[in-house]
């Protein structure tokens, strides 16, 4: 049966065709026109194409801290390039330059070796980066000897508090050939490489523009035909306050850790710690093999955010969410009690308390201030652990801040389920035990455990922690503001989560409180201390520092009336929370209610 | 067919390698390229192996797929040259949009194949509209206008080939001249038209509408490839002698403007014989549609070479300063794997319509 399609696109068909070779023609006329006809004089043109489009970089946004004062900047340096197209005699032009400027005719010849497989032609070549004024100016002076020799300024990028905030800043570097390759944009460009650099590379970049000029026969420019201004950066204005990051890193000293300090009203991050920290100022020009070599084999690796990258085992800051757990769905009472003789024993396994004399008959406010496990051990056991990963979870536990910072590692809170699937073995009542204490399989980080007490402070909202506050276009003033993420809100019974706040009070402030180290003249203070384990711990720092000492946490609000400020201190085994870390947050909620009022900016 | 193809994919090829060469040798996209153009052969040989009523079945799923990458690119894709276009998977980026034009084609092709009418008026053309209008409006909102344009005209051609009455045909005409009038002529509209558009879009229009205003400005594009086109003059500089590719004054050489490369290096004579090339290509696409046993095949045909007429003829045409710079790429010739293999299935599609045309009884 022959079929055929219809008698209309039969007839159809013929316009398109009728369609597509007029236009062949027409191009066809047009090529003949442009090659034949005029092709002498395009010719001409293409021979004496002396037109050059140069790049003009935009300047990078600087960036402030929360009272507009400077965390990065950019300052002006010189290099001394060479064209080599522009060079009769490059041997010689070499040579001269050698003899004015530090710098060997084999080094020279190196960087342009280096320099030619990216270099296109006609586009200059570094020789020498940030030489000094007075190679600048003997440079400049024998102009007329070194044909195809520039002097190029450049804006460097400067990060004057060196160490200080190294994690959230960042750092800056030649553009990794994969990039190039993903944002089609500019050889030899710099771009961020780490932390808000990185984060906000796009802002803060800017527009390059491009500077039209003419040259002659020789290369040398002749005229300027026009110029299209590069558009700057935009500016970035952080959370952070600077007194108060240099408060806690000062703190924190030598010791290995994180702290975080936040705004539990909306999440905005006043301080963020990880030690070691490393100078910035070592990547923008492209770090030596030697200082990279230093960096990364550090068995500290001090390029690790410790803050939002490392987990630990809570310890007993997580007593916080049993209490809660407990008093919220109401399978304890505050008023239940426990009598802890130093261990409780189940089945063939004791599980001791770490006061080993034990401390008695004690109903939970006694507990979270003493940070009694026994007690712990016996709610866990009654509230059941899923019960508790549920609050865990609703408290941020397990899964990431968000914090706009590279790779943020969400940690974990262990149910049953996963217990099953992940490790193929049940869930047994010890399981309940040492989770409950924060030991076995929970994990968090410095910035969860810091987003956690921010809610407890703050009743229960959850904001996404937030390191920029606003952003200033150079070109015309404006500012755009970023207002507070609100991630969600925990709903809690009032009376639970006050029973709760009076243990932290308590822990801080009452006699055989854990966390008496954290008290202050200047403020009040809730919080709770944290010993976790490192031992029972499949713990790769460990083997490759050796150290088995215990983690110190604490985690801390202040005024207790109207919290305004949220710390979490974690140092790498640096033995008991109360002991080690809670001098820190006292250092840092000091320095805040210092600056808290002639500073805050709104 | 699958001949020419190849054989225009080859001269493509060696414009790449002659527009990236770096005095280190051929670079690594010209390998790229070749991998390209491999795989796209193969591609089209897979798509001569199903009957295409077996493709056509799929255009609705195709279609589909496309538009869900369209939206995937909204969210996750990453944006390049102030528009947002690209997906990765994995090592490879992809532009979604490309394949949507081939998928938009198809699914209408299915749709009036499936309408047993013979003719359609404006009335009949609802359904038709919303399957263009989707992708068309995920594509302007990247934003990519040059493909929408190529989506909307390649569309309008099929519907008009399938069967759109000359009345119709006449009042959608009077109404696109008026609106484009209106957007030129009254200046509120234009105004707000003129707004919408990305700056650099703003810069190419003004460019096309006037480009000796300002050659080293936003017109510099156009302007370099013209004096690159018109040196080659007859017989062309040779192969890697062209100044204008080989200095760099001519920017995306080996991507959109891979036809100034050629005509540089190869004068009349080889832009000349790509022409006839690509007109061949068409021309035997066209009696494909001709000869197709049903209204499917006649479509399925007759809308690719639509779209095919209309790269070719845009960028050539962008080339040589009668169309806007647009940005879209030379089928088969310029530099990109998604455009590559986009178009070598296209073309197997036309040789799998062609190769059935006889095979009348099962």
């Amino acid at each position: 049966m022959l079929q055929g399609s219809p008698v209309i696109i039969q007839r159809r068909l013929p316009l398109l065709a009728a369609f597509v070779i007029l236009i062949a023609v027409i191009l066809f006329i047009r090529l003949w026109f442009l090659q034949a006809v005029k092709g002498e004089y395009y010719y001409d043109l293409s021979e004496n194409n002396q037109i050059r489009p140069i790049r003009i970089k935009p300047p990078r946004g600087i960036i402030y801290d929360r009272n507009g004062r400077l965390l990065v900047e950019n300052v002006l340096t010189f290099d001394i390039s060479i064209v080599p197209e522009n060079t009769p005699d490059l041997g010689k032009t070499i040579d001269a330059l050698a003899s004015l400027i530090q710098i060997t005719p084999a080094e020279i010849h190196r960087a342009l070796d280096s320099a030619a497989s990216v270099r296109a032609k006609y586009e200059p070549a570094k020789v020498k980066e940030e030489v000094s004024w007075r190679e600048v100016a003997v440079t400049e002076a024998r102009h007329e000897d070194l044909p195809g020799v520039i002097v190029d300024p450049e804006h460097s990028r400067y990060y004057p508090h060196r160490g200080i905030a190294s994690h959230q800043l960042g750092y800056i570097g030649r553009i990794t050939r994969e990039q190039l390759k993903r944002e089609k944009t500019d050889r030899g460009r710099l771009s961020g490489q780490a932390g808000l650099e990185r984060t906000y590379d796009t802002l803060l970049r800017g527009v390059s523009g491009r500077r039209m000029i003419q040259v002659n026969a020789a290369g040398m420019k002749v005229k300027d035909l026009g110029v299209e201004y590069p558009r700057p950066g935009k500016d970035l204005y952080l959370t952070i306050d600077i007194d108060v990051q240099i408060a806690a890193e000062e703190a924190l000293g030598k010791r290995l850790g994180g702290v975080v300090a936040m705004d539990p009203t909306n999440g905005e991050v006043l301080a963020l710690v990880s030690h070691p920290n490393y100078d910035p100022n070592l990547f923008p020009r492209g770090i030596s093999p030697k200082d990279w070599e230093k960096l990364s084999t550090d068995p500290s690796f001090p390029l690790y955010n410790r803050a939002v990258q490392s987990v630990y085992p809570p310890g007993s800051i997580f007593k916080i969410i049993v209490a809660l757990a407990g008093l919220d769905s109401g399978a304890i009472t505050p008023d239940d009690e426990v009598t802890c003789k130093g261990a409780i024993t189940y089945g063939r396994h004791s599980y001791r308390c770490w006061k080993k004399k034990g401390h008695g008959t004690l109903s939970l406010h006694r507990a979270i201030v003493e940070s009694c496990d026994v007690y712990f051990y016996t709610m866990g056991e009654r509230i059941g652990f899923d019960q508790i990963a549920k609050y865990a979870r609703s408290f941020g536990l397990g899964s990431v801040t968000g914090i706009r910072l590279p790779d943020e590692k969400p940690g974990l809170i262990p149910t049953q389920a996963w217990k099953e699937k992940t490790l193929n073995a049940p869930w047994y009542p010890g399981d309940t035990y040492i989770n409950s204490i924060g030991q076995g399989f929970d994990l968090l980080s410095p910035i969860q455990a810091c987003q956690m007490i921010s809610a407890i402070a703050n009743g229960g909202f959850l904001y996404r922690p937030k390191l920029l506050k606003r952003i200033r276009n150079r070109e015309n003033g404006k500012v755009t503001t970023f207002s507070p993420e609100h991630k969600g809100t925990i709903i809690l019974n009032q009376k639970a989560l006050e029973g709760v706040r009076r243990g932290l009070i308590g822990v801080v402030s009452e006699r055989g409180g854990t966390g008496w180290a954290a008290r202050s003249g200047l403020t009040t203070v809730a919080g709770k201390t944290g010993t976790a384990q490192v031992v029972a711990q499949k713990d790769l720092r460990k083997k490759l520092t050796g150290k088995i000492a215990d983690h110190a946490w604490f985690v801390a609000y202040a005024p207790v009336e109207n919290p305004t400020i949220a710390v979490a201190v974690l140092v790498e085994n640096g033995g008991h929370g109360g002991a080690t870390a809670a001098p820190i947050a006292r250092k840092v909620i000091e320095e805040f209610m210092k600056s808290d009022g002639t500073k805050m900016a709104h | 067919m699958s001949g020419l193809a190849v054989g225009i994919a080859i001269i493509g090829l060696f414009a790449v390698y002659s527009a990236t060469f770096t005095s280190q040798g051929p670079s690594s996209l010209y390998y790229k390229q070749l991998l390209w153009i491999a795989a796209g052969i193969v591609v089209m040989f897979l798509a001569i192996i199903p009957d295409y009523h077996t493709i056509g079945r799929f255009a609705y799923s195709l279609y589909i797929v496309s538009i869900v990458l369209l939206v995937l690119v909204m969210v996750v894709g990453r944006a390049g040259m102030g528009a947002q276009r690209w997906l990765s998977l994995g090592p490879i980026a992809f532009q979604p949009s490309e394949l949507a034009k081939l998928a938009v084609v198809l699914a209408l092709a299915r749709y009036f194949a499936e309408d047993p009418r013979q003719s359609y008026g404006l009335t009949d053309l609802a359904k038709p509209a919303i399957l263009v209008m989707i992708p068309l409006v995920l594509v302007l909102r990247q934003p990519d206008l040059g493909t929408a344009l190529m989506l909307l005209l390649a569309a309008s051609i099929v519907i008009v080939i399938a069967g759109l009455r000359i009345q119709a045909l006449m009042v959608v005409c009077i109404v696109a001249a008026t609106l484009a009038a209106s957007v030129v002529l009254v200046p509120p509209v234009k105004g707000k038209v003129w707004n919408s558009l990305k700056p650099y879009q703003q810069k190419r229009i003004k460019a096309f509408l006037n480009p000796e205003s300002d050659p080293l400005g936003s017109g510099y594009h156009a302007h370099q490839s013209k004096i690159a086109v018109g040196s080659g003059r007859i017989t062309g500089k040779g192969f890697l002698q062209g100044t204008q590719s080989q200095l760099a004054f001519l920017p995306e050489r080996h991507t959109d403007f891979i036809f100034s490369v050629i005509a540089e290096e190869h004068g009349l004579f080889g832009t000349g014989f790509m022409l006839f090339l690509y007109l061949a290509l068409l021309l035997l696409g066209i009696e494909t549609a001709k000869n197709a046993k049903d209204k499917l095949g006649a479509l399925m045909a007759g809308g690719i070479v639509a779209m095919l007429a209309l790269y070719v003829f845009i960028n050539i045409g962008m080339t040589v300063g009668v169309a806007p710079v647009v940005g879209v790429p030379l089928p088969l010739a310029s530099y990109g794997g998604t455009s590559i293999i986009t178009t070598f299935l296209a073309i197997g599609l036309l040789s799998n319509i062609q190769m059935r045309r006889y095979m009348l009884f099962y």
